[in-house]
């Protein structure tokens, strides 16, 4: 005789990511690391950005350089002589903490003060996997049309910081960065917004400013 | 392509159940997925399904079930359903329906449950 029972389970399948979340936060904190999620459209400037930044911020940098293939990524921070880890997503299109955890391995935390991870270039499958950083910047480019950040609503409602990149170029590709920035204010009031350009160096202070307020909070 | 990792996960737990519970097939597995996280119910089930071959799942119905987003005002401390607006897919995110304010937080509607299972097994009873 074969009976039918019916079994509850309620198991989270994000809580899992969640929970290694979490485990790497600790690990940051103990070693006094500040960490920041970098997220953005493809091509949007995130390794631009960091670049910029490990010029320009007298903290000691580190990078985890996340991407299908990251060794080309990876490859353009080595020139700058900070500790880089590249990490192959392969076929996904996102990092995770379990990701993140392995990468921890091969970094030297004891000599790093400020690590960025550059995720790969999405505006949405990352936002469902938090790494465990401290917060989350996104950046998006003029480029991408100014429709940007009403299709790809819950990234931005998420994030610390946006940055509005090629701000250069908008008039060139017809987008509005004012209402990119009005966008991103309506859905999340309390994120800061800043509007950049790499190639001037517009709006980078100001990037710099912010992420060393957020680290002394 | 994350449905794949979600699958995979969706799978391994379903099956990790059944097995405690020495089931000789699962018949049907429910998962209920947030509607706002960002995965395609179709896809997810397609690949829970391919997933399943040779597994204690193969050949189960695969329920998805959504979850409403809910919200929490942090002007009025209204707490419950987000609003909606047909012509405004984000909306819900946007402002409290009580007070129509826009600093909100998402409390709820962002999960992946794997929710129950039916089994079929061999009745001790009998
Ligand atoms: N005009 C202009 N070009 C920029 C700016 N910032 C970056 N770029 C260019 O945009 C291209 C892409 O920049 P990356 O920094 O590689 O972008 P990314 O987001 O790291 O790209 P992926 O990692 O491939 O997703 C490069 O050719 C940059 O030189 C900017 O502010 N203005
Ligand atoms: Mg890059
Ligand atoms: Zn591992
Ligand atoms: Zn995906
Ligand atoms: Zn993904
Ligand atoms: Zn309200």
């Amino acid at each position: 005789m074969h009976k039918i029972a019916e079994v509850e389970i309620q198991h989270d399948i994000m809580l899992a990511n969640k929970k290694l979340a979490k485990r790497n936060q600790k690990i940051f904190d103990k070693a006094d690391v500040f960490t920041v999620d970098v997220l953005g459209a493809i091509g949007s400037g995130k390794t631009s950005l960091i670049e910029n930044l490990i010029e320009k911020i007298d903290y000691k940098i580190g990078v985890i350089a996340g991407d299908v293939i990251s060794r080309f990524d990876a490859g353009r921070f080595e020139k700058y002589n900070v500790p880089v880890v590249g990490l192959n997503t392969g076929k996904e299109c996102h990092l995770d903490a379990h990701l993140v955890e392995h990468a921890l391995g091969d970094l030297p935390l004891g000599d790093i003060e400020l690590l960025f991870i550059e995720n790969v270039g999405n505006l949405i499958c990352p936002v469902d996997f938090d790494l465990g950083a401290h917060i989350r910047m996104v950046v998006i480019s003029v480029s991408e049309g100014d429709d940007t950040v009403e299709k790809h609503p819950l990234i931005f409602k998420d994030a610390d910081i946006v940055i509005i990149n090629k701000v250069d170029i908008a008039e060139a590709v017809g987008a509005d960065e004012n209402k990119m920035f009005e966008d991103v204010k309506k859905l999340n009031p309390d994120a800061v917004v800043i509007k950049s350009s790499l190639k001037t160096g517009e709006g980078l202070d100001e990037i710099i400013e912010n992420i060393k307020k957020f680290m002394n909070e | 392509m994350h449905e794949l990792s979600m699958a995979d996960a969706i799978v391994k737990t379903a099956v990790d159940v059944a097995e405690k519970n020495d089931a000789q097939q699962i018949i049907e597995v429910t998962i209920e997925i947030g509607g706002l996280a960002l995965l395609n119910p179709e896809q997810l089930k397609f690949m829970v399904g391919v997933l399943s071959e040779d597994t204690l799942l193969e050949g189960a119905e695969i329920k998805v079930e959504e979850i409403p987003i809910e919200i929490k005002c942090e002007s009025c401390n209204y707490e419950g359903p987000a609003g909606s607006d047909e012509l405004d897919h984000y909306m819900p995110i946007v402002k409290c329906p009580e007070c129509e304010e826009v600093s909100i937080k998402i409390i709820k509607g962002r999960e992946c449950n794997v929710k129950n299972i039916k089994i079929e097994k061999e009745d001790e009873d009998a």
